[in-house]
């Protein structure tokens, strides 16, 4: 998750997503592209935080574990990042059904998300209700 | 473009074939193609082979030239194709393409593939894709699409499970098929869930199997054939991964068959039987919408009139699609070629489509970031 996350310096302070934004066209891009494919053009790109809060475009909870090593039940889906004028896939802390909604607002979490093949535990964002 | 003709197609069974090789799969539906358009494999001059996930399941590469090689097609050029669910209906694409621009007058293309695995398995391709690595799935990803066209169009949940009830009973009157059993909606409704609002009985299986067809130019076609079907369009789109898009609505469906109408001069008034990609109960009810059996937001009540069934005002997926006949990714393509050249020829037996004149065949495959990777459209008319 190195170049995706920034884990907050002071207590108080949320994590943030790191995007990138281009100097010409004005698009934000999550995960960060290499180049932007809207605009004919070198070094346009420029790293910048996202909004660390958003609201639930749609979710699903899957009651499968994932090859990538989650355990069953998981959530997961898009969040809506107004600020940003961009929607980012993520996994929820929540797997209730009861506890996510569609246009529920949320906030950017750093949790353990997998188990690597070789047993590590990875830390990763997730979005939770507010 | 030249015109160019369907004069045999031909399949396996599709299932569970653990005794059996792709080149075992693949020899029996070319051969089955070859006699059903009564040409020698030494007069086709080029082959097409689709596959996706041999060299992930079987470490096999470029299988297309050994299962040719044991029907005697040999030497001619032969290409393989990979586009996900897609492989089979692109090397049909490419197999048109190789006709229509007058290269050739007699190809082959054929879909193989051998992906059984038990249902509720997740597929684990992708490799370091940044959404796979943390937990996107295919049946997760749809279920995604089916909340949102639930909120925004009012779709509900028995009226998903009814394409699930229809497809099963319409796989028990094919005998390609690889569940030959029916379902009710409760009994989809209360089968395990898998990714909500999506059960087991929601989603199709990986499967085994094989589809292959003859395509050969209008002067061949006439001189060989009793009954050549025309491919009256082919049309392929790609992903176009904008991050802000609805999800309710699959682009590419709209693109791909536009494209094909235009090119055949058939609108979706004039379709009478199809064959969609029913990957996911949701994917069967927005692709109704997409291909303009009905208008946006109305494929529940497509379904809930019984309008897509057998007898109905379109019937969509009388072989029954890939939630019953089975899913052997880069064979599903071919399989729906053959099931409408059969549905247009009257060859259909139980699942006969009355007096069907002009089929069309769709496959949305693979994805990433949310979107479709590859969508084929064809459209198949009967002279």
């Amino acid at each position: 998750m190195e170049g995706i996350i920034k884990c907050p310096s002071r207590v108080g302070e949320p994590p943030r997503l790191l995007g990138n934004r281009c100097s010409s066209c004005g698009r934000v891009f999550f995960p960060k592209r290499t180049l932007c494919p809207n605009c004919f053009t070198d070094d346009t790109l420029t790293e910048v935080e996202l909004s660390s809060k958003g609201t639930i475009y749609t979710y699903t909870i899957v009651h499968y574990p994932s090859p990538a090593g989650i355990e069953a039940p998981y959530a997961y889906g898009y969040v809506d990042l107004p600020e940003n004028n961009i929607r980012v896939f993520s996994l929820f802390t929540e797997s209730d059904p009861k506890k996510l909604e569609i246009g529920m607002d949320v906030g950017l979490v750093i949790e353990k998300i997998r188990i690597d093949k070789d047993g590590t535990e990875i830390l990763g964002y997730k979005f939770k209700p507010v | 473009m030249n015109e160019a003709y369907v004069i045999g197609v031909g399949m396996t069974e599709f299932g569970r074939h653990p005794e059996r090789s792709l080149t075992d799969m693949g020899r029996e539906a070319c051969w089955r193609a070859l006699k059903d358009a009564g040409m020698h494999p030494k007069q086709i001059q080029a082959g097409f082979s689709g596959n996706s996930l041999a060299p992930y399941l079987q470490k096999e590469v470029d299988i297309g030239q050994p299962i040719l090689r044991e029907v005697g097609i040999v030497g001619v050029p032969i290409m393989n194709m990979s586009n996900a669910c897609a492989s089979g209906s692109c090397a049909f694409r490419e197999a048109w393409l190789a006709v229509a621009s007058g290269l050739y007058e007699l190809v082959i293309a054929i879909g193989t593939e051998k992906a059984f695995m038990g249902k509720g398995t997740m597929l684990d391709v992708g490799g370091q894709d940044f959404q796979l690595m943390q937990g996107g799935v295919f049946p997760g990803d749809f279920a995604l699409r089916a909340r949102r066209h639930m909120l925004e169009f009012g779709t509900t949940k028995e009226q998903l499970a009814k394409v699930s009830v229809k497809n099963h009973k319409n796989g028990c009157l094919n005998p390609y098929s690889q569940f030959k059993k029916g379902f009710t909606v409760e009994e989809v409704l209360n089968s395990p869930m898998v990714a909500d609002p999506l059960t087991v009985l929601s989603c199709c299986p990986n499967s085994d199997g094989s589809a292959a067809a003859i395509i050969a130019s209008k002067d061949l076609s006439k001189r060989y054939c009793e009954k050549p079907i025309k491919i009256a369009a082919s049309a392929l789109r790609s992903g176009t991964y904008d991050p802000n898009r609805n999800l309710a609505v699959f682009d590419l469906d709209i693109e791909a068959s536009k494209i094909a109408y235009e090119m055949s001069g058939y609108g979706p008034e004039d379709i009478e039987v199809a064959e969609v990609h029913d990957a996911f109960t949701i994917a069967e009810i927005m692709h109704y919408e997409g291909l303009g059996f009905c208008k946006p937001g109305e494929g529940g009540c497509l379904i809930d009139g019984g309008e897509t069934k057998i007898g109905g005002r379109i019937p969509v997926n009388p072989s029954g699609g890939l939630l019953s006949r089975g899913h052997p990714v880069g064979a599903t393509g071919l399989a729906q070629i053959a099931e409408i050249v059969w549905q247009l020829r009257g060859e259909a037996g139980k699942r006969q489509v009355e007096n069907a004149r002009i089929g069309l065949a769709h496959v949305a495959g693979g994805g990433r970031e949310g979107d479709i990777g590859a969508t084929t459209v064809h459209i198949l008319a009967r002279d």
